[in-house]
C-alpha cells in the first residue's frame, strides 16, 4: 500500500486525467478520479459523534487533523463488515471538504480511457446508484465511478423521499 | 536592477508598484507610509531610486523630495501623481525629481520611467 | 481552482479601502458634532477620496473612481477656498451616500460579483451641490482656476529677456522640435521637464506653446504640433541632441541648427504680441500648509497588517505545540521514573510555551472599538429616520476580544442597538410627558469579567412589558413552567427564545422580539450567553457575556466507556462521588440528586450519547456539577481523568453541516492522539 500512496502522490495534476482509484465492497468494484484522493491510510481508532446518520462513524485523528469518516457500506445501505487489517480508509478532499472513506480494501490506481467510460443504466439498480457517476470498463471488467460531490452532499431525507 | 524604495500612504498601491518592479527584475528595499517615514528610510536604506507619492499625511511628497535632495542632491526621485496634480509635477521636477508616473499607471510606464533614470 | 492573478491585489483594494470607508465615516460623524470641518478633517477627507480614487481606477473600478474623483474634487475646492456658507448637514449626507455607495460595490466585489452600479446620479448630486456652492459664496469659476494653477514657479527666467536678441557669434542658435509618445500624459508637464533639463546649459529659451504652465490644454497641441524650443548655446549639436534624447517617452526629435536668426526674431514677434494679450496669471508661492495636528491614534500607532490565514496558522501551530509538549512531558515512557533535571527542564518549557501561547492570543485580540464606533452611524441615521434624539455613549471600547468572535458580535449588536432605538427609546413627546429628558440615552459598555468580555447594552427607554410577553409566550406555546413561578428575569429572558415572535403574531408587540432569538444564536454559537432585564419606564438591558478566546480553554478531561469528552474548567462548580441516599427519581424516572438541600437534575453522559460503559450506577462513577448563569446541572460520567490546557478544534465542516449535535462544542486532541469531545455546558441545559 506504500507504493500506492507514492504512485498516487507523484502523479502530475494533468496525468491525473483518466486514473482512478479503484477499491472493493464485496463483490463490486468502485473507482474513484484520483484527483480527489488525498491519502490512504489503514483503519484508525474511530472517535464516535452521537446522533449522526449510521454510515458517518466519527473521527479520526489524521497527523493532527481532524478529519471526519464515512462507512461507504453503509452509505449504500449494504450489510457492515466487521474492520480488518485490511480495511482502509481513503481519505478524499471534495471542494475544500475532507473525509475519510471506509472501505473494504484498496485495489490499485487504473488509468481508463475516455471510451471505457459510459453512462450509467437508467433503471435504479440498487441503492448504491445515485452516488454512480459513470462505468468504467476495463478489459472484462466493471468499476463503478463513484460521484464523490453526491456521496458528500446528498442526505438521506432526499433518499427516502425519492425512493417513495 | 535597481534598488527601489516606494513611499505612498496607500498599502494598495505600494503593492502594485512593488508587484511591477519585482516581476521586472528590480529589487523593492523599502516602503514608506508618509514622506517622514521616507527620509529616514532613505537615510537607513540607501536606495538606487526613491518613488514619492505626492499627497500623504504627516509629509507629503514634494516637502520630502526636497529633504531628500538636501540628504543626497543627486538622489534619483520619481513622483507619483495622479491626473489633474500637474502642478506639483512641475514644482517637482523643479526641485530636482527625474521624472513621474501618472496614476493610474501601467506596467510599461513604470518600466519606462525606471529604466531611462 | 485557478486564481486570478488579480486577487491578491483585490483583497489589498478590498481592505485597504474598507479601512479608508472607517476613517471617513468616523471624520464625518466628528465633524457633526462640532457642525464644522476643521481644516484637519476635510484634508483628511480629500486624502482619502484621493486613495480611493487611485486604486479603484488601478483596480478598473470606473464608477468608485469617477465618484471618489468628484468627492475628491468637492473637499479639494472646500479646501482651496474656505467657502463661508456651506450647509453641513447636506455635505454631510451627500458624502454619507457616497461611503455608502462604494461600501455596496466593495460588497459585491468580496462576494465575487461584478460592481456594475451606477454612480453617475450621485455624482451629478455632488456637481450640482459644488455649483451651488460656488454661488452661493459667490466665487467665480475664473478667480477658481487661478487658485488652482497659481504655482509657485518662478516664470520670469521663460520670459523673453530684455536682453539681446542677436545671437552672440561664439554661440550657435538650435530648433528643436520634440514629439513625444502617444499616451505618455501630461505632455505639458514633460516639456516642462526639458526646459528644466536645458535651461542651465543654454540661454535665450523660447518655446511654443509657451503657457504650459498655466494652461493644460497645451496638451493637445504638443502631442499634434511637438513642442519647440529655441535656443542658444555653446554646446554642440551632437551634445544637445544627446541631452534631449534622453527625455522620456521621447517618440521624435528634430534638432536643426538655426543659421539665421529670421526664424527666431518672427517668433519672438509673434510671442511678444502673444503675451501682451494673455493676462498674466497670479503667481503666488502657496505654502503647503501642513496640518501637524496629530491624526488619530490608528495611524500614530506603529501597525503592520497581517494576513488572518498566517495568524490562524501560527494559532494552531501553537496549538499543536502545547499538545507535542504534553505528549513529551507525560510519556507514559517516562512514568515511575526519577527526572529531576528533566523535570526542571519541562517547566522551563512549559513556561515559554506558555508565555508564546500568551503572546499569540494577545496578538489575535482586537479591540472592540471599531465595532462600537460603527453603531454611531446607526444610531444617527435612525434617529433622523425616527425623528428620536438619542445619545450614545462607549465605555470600555479598548476591552479586547479574539478577532474571530469580532465577526459575530457585530450583528448582534447592531440589531440590539436598532431595537432600542425603535422600540426601546420613547418618541420625544412621551420622554418629555414622562418627564424623562428629551434626548434618550443608548448606553455601550465593555468589560472584563474574568475569562469572559461583557458587552451591555443599556437603554433608558420605556422598558420591557412583562405582562406583554407572559401573553405572548403562553400563545405561543412557550412558557416552561407557571406564570406565578417565574421571576422577572425569566420572564423577560422568555423573549430570546426561537418562535417567541412568530410571523402570524401582530399585536401592540409589532416588532419588539424581531432578531432577538437570531442575537441569541449568534452569540451561543461562539459559546457565550444572553441575558435580559427590564425596568418599566426605566430601560431595558441586554448584557452579552463572550468567552475571551475560542481557541485554548482549561479543561476537565472525563472517561465514558471508551469515550473522551472534556468540561471546561470555568463550568465546573464541583464534582464528587454520589451517596446512594442522595439520589432522588421522581414520577416520570427524572433522576436528581440533593447536595447541600438543593436539588439538581442528573445528566447520564452514556444515556445521551449512547456510549458503552460499565459504570451505570451512580456510587461508582463520578458526578460533575455544571453551571451556566445561574442554573446547575449534575453531569455522570465513569471517572475524571486529569485537568490540562486544551486546544479547542471546531468539528469538521462535513459533521457539522449534517447536524448540530447538542452539548458539543468542539474536540480536542489528548497527550495519548486521542480525540476529546468538548462538552458545552449551555448546550447540556437546553436538552
Amino acid at each position: 500500500m506504500a507504493e500506492l500512496k507514492e504512485n498516487i502522490m507523484e502523479v502530475e495534476e494533468d496525468t491525473q486525467k483518466g486514473r482512478y482509484l479503484t477499491f472493493s465492497l464485496g463483490k463490486e468494484s468502485y473507482g474513484i478520479e484520483i484527483k480527489y484522493v488525498t491519502e490512504i491510510i489503514g483503519i484508525q481508532e474511530i472517535t464516535e459523534i452521537p446522533e449522526l446518520p449510521e454510515y458517518v462513524k466519527g473521527i479520526i485523528n489524521l497527523r493532527g487533523k481532524i478529519i471526519p469518516v464515512m462507512d461507504v457500506r453503509l452509505r449504500f445501505k449494504k450489510e457492515e463488515k466487521e474492520y480488518n487489517d485490511r480495511t482502509c480508509v481513503i481519505v478524499i478532499d471534495v471542494k475544500d471538504v475532507s473525509i475519510g472513506l471506509i472501505v473494504d480494501t484498496v485495489a490499485e490506481v487504473l488509468t481508463i480511457p475516455e471510451e471505457g467510460i459510459v453512462e450509467p443504466p437508467g433503471v435504479s439498480k440498487g441503492f448504491s446508484n445515485r452516488y454512480i457517476k459513470n462505468i468504467g470498463k476495463v478489459g472484462n471488467d466493471v468499476k463503478l465511478i463513484l460521484d464523490c460531490e453526491k456521496l458528500l452532499t446528498e442526505d438521506e431525507m432526499e433518499d427516502l423521499n425519492s425512493a417513495l | 536592477m535597481k534598488k527601489v524604495l516606494i513611499v505612498d500612504d496607500a498599502a494598495f498601491m505600494r503593492l502594485s508598484l512593488k508587484n511591477i518592479l519585482e516581476k521586472n527584475g528590480h529589487q523593492v528595499i523599502g516602503e514608506a507610509e508618509n514622506g517622514k517615514v521616507g527620509i529616514m528610510r532613505y537615510r537607513e536604506l540607501n536606495p538606487d531610486v526613491v518613488t514619492l507619492d505626492i499627497t500623504m499625511p504627516e509629509m507629503d511628497g514634494l516637502t520630502a523630495l526636497k529633504e531628500i535632495k538636501k540628504i543626497d542632491n543627486n538622489a534619483k526621485v520619481i513622483i507619483v501623481s495622479a491626473m489633474g496634480q500637474e502642478g506639483f509635477v512641475r514644482e517637482a521636477i523643479m526641485y530636482g525629481a527625474k521624472s513621474f508616473i501618472v496614476k493610474p499607471f501601467s506596467e510599461e510606464h513604470v518600466l519606462k520611467v525606471l529604466n531611462s533614470i | 481552482m485557478s486564481k486570478l492573478s488579480h486577487e491578491p491585489m483585490l483583497e489589498m483594494f478590498i481592505f485597504e479601502t474598507a479601512q479608508l470607508l472607517e476613517q471617513l465615516e468616523q471624520v464625518i460623524i466628528n465633524s457633526e458634532k462640532i457642525s464644522s470641518y476643521t481644516e484637519h478633517n476635510i484634508n483628511e477627507v480629500f486624502r482619502i477620496m484621493h486613495t480611493i480614487k487611485g486604486s479603484s481606477a488601478m483596480m478598473l473600478f470606473n464608477s468608485i473612481a469617477s465618484l471618489a474623483h468628484s468627492m475628491e474634487d468637492l473637499f479639494y475646492f472646500i479646501r482651496e477656498n474656505k467657502p463661508q456658507k456651506i450647509d453641513f448637514t447636506e455635505l454631510t449626507d451627500l458624502i454619507l451616500e457616497g461611503a455608502d455607495f462604494i461600501q455596496t460595490e466593495l460588497v459585491e466585489i468580496e462576494n465575487g460579483r461584478e460592481a456594475t452600479a451606477d454612480s453617475c446620479l450621485l455624482i451629478e448630486k455632488i456637481k450640482v451641490f459644488l455649483g451651488d456652492l460656488k454661488k452661493i459664496n459667490q466665487i467665480s469659476d475664473q478667480s477658481c482656476k487661478n487658485n488652482e494653477k497659481a504655482e509657485t514657479i518662478k516664470q520670469q527666467q521663460y520670459y523673453i529677456g530684455s536682453d539681446s536678441f542677436a545671437p552672440i557669434p561664439a554661440k550657435k542658435m538650435f530648433k528643436a522640435v520634440v514629439y513625444f509618445e502617444e499616451g505618455c500624459q501630461m505632455e505639458n508637464v514633460r516639456a516642462f521637464t526639458v526646459l528644466h533639463n536645458l535651461k542651465d546649459l543654454v540661454s535665450n529659451l523660447h518655446y511654443f506653446p509657451s503657457n504650459i504652465v498655466e494652461d493644460d490644454s497645451t496638451e493637445e497641441i504638443i502631442r499634434v504640433d511637438g513642442f519647440k524650443v529655441f535656443f542658444s548655446t555653446e554646446y554642440s549639436l551632437e551634445i544637445i541632441r544627446e541631452i534631449l534624447m534622453d527625455t522620456i517617452f521621447l517618440k521624435h526629435l528634430e534638432l536643426e541648427e538655426l543659421v539665421g536668426a529670421e526664424e527666431l526674431i518672427e517668433f519672438e514677434k509673434n510671442q511678444q504680441a502673444k503675451l501682451r494679450e494673455t493676462q498674466s496669471p497670479e503667481i503666488k508661492m502657496i505654502e503647503r500648509e501642513q496640518d501637524l495636528e496629530a491624526h488619530s491614534k490608528s495611524l500614530n500607532q506603529s501597525i503592520i497588517s497581517v494576513s488572518v490565514s498566517k495568524l490562524d496558522t501560527l494559532m494552531d501551530l501553537v496549538g499543536e505545540m502545547v499538545i507535542a509538549e504534553a505528549m513529551v512531558v507525560q510519556n507514559p515512557d517516562l512514568r515511575g521514573l526519577e527526572l529531576d533535571n528533566f523535570q526542571k527542564a519541562a517547566r522551563q518549557l512549559n513556561k515559554i510555551t506558555s508565555e508564546m501561547q500568551d503572546m499569540v492570543m494577545s496578538i489575535r485580540m482586537v479591540p472592540l472599538s471599531a465595532t462600537f464606533h460603527k453603531m454611531h452611524r446607526i444610531t444617527r441615521d435612525m434617529c433622523k429616520k425616527l425623528d428620536k434624539e438619542v445619545k450614545l455613549e462607549i465605555i470600555g471600547e479598548e476591552t479586547e476580544v479574539d478577532k474571530n468572535i469580532i465577526e459575530h458580535i457585530s450583528d448582534p449588536l447592531m440589531h440590539l442597538v436598532r431595537n432600542a432605538l425603535d422600540h426601546g427609546i420613547e418618541p420625544t413627546e412621551d420622554r418629555l410627558a414622562k418627564g424623562k429628558p428629551k434626548s434618550g440615552t443608548i448606553t455601550i459598555e465593555a468589560k472584563n469579567a474574568g475569562s469572559d468580555v461583557l458587552i451591555i447594552i443599556k437603554d433608558d427607554g420605556k422598558g420591557l412589558d412583562r405582562d406583554g410577553i407572559l401573553k405572548r409566550a403562553k400563545e405561543n406555546d412557550l412558557l416552561y413552567r407557571s406564570e406565578e413561578d417565574m421571576s422577572d428575569g425569566e420572564v423577560f429572558n422568555l423573549i430570546l427564545l426561537p418562535g417567541f415572535s412568530t410571523k402570524e403574531s401582530v399585536s401592540e408587540f409589532s416588532g419588539r422580539g424581531v432578531g432577538m432569538d437570531v442575537v441569541s444564536k449568534n452569540i451561543e454559537t461562539i459559546g457565550g450567553s444572553v441575558s435580559v432585564d427590564s425596568v418599566q419606564d426605566g430601560g431595558t438591558t441586554i448584557t452579552l457575556k463572550i468567552p475571551l478566546t475560542l481557541a485554548i480553554i482549561d479543561g476537565m478531561n472525563i472517561k465514558v466507556g471508551k469515550s473522551r469528552y472534556t468540561i471546561p474548567t470555568a463550568s465546573i462548580k464541583e464534582s464528587f462521588r454520589p451517596e446512594e441516599n442522595d439520589i432522588i427519581t421522581d414520577p416520570q424516572g427524572n433522576e436528581m440528586i440533593m447536595v447541600r438541600g438543593e436539588c439538581y437534575p442528573i445528566l447520564r453522559l452514556h444515556e445521551l450519547y449512547n456510549v458503552e460503559t460499565k459504570i451505570t450506577n451512580f456510587i461508582e462513577g463520578i458526578i460533575i456539577m455544571v453551571e451556566q448563569d445561574t442554573k446547575n446541572l449534575c453531569v455522570f460520567a465513569d471517572e475524571l481523568l486529569g485537568q490540562q490546557q486544551v486546544v479547542v478544534k471546531t468539528l469538521p465542516d462535513y459533521i457539522r453541516q449534517l447536524k448540530t449535535v447538542k452539548g458539543l462544542a468542539g474536540c480536542t486532541l489528548l497527550g495519548d492522539g486521542s480525540i476529546s469531545l468538548i462538552l458545552d455546558a449551555g448546550g447540556l441545559f437546553n436538552l
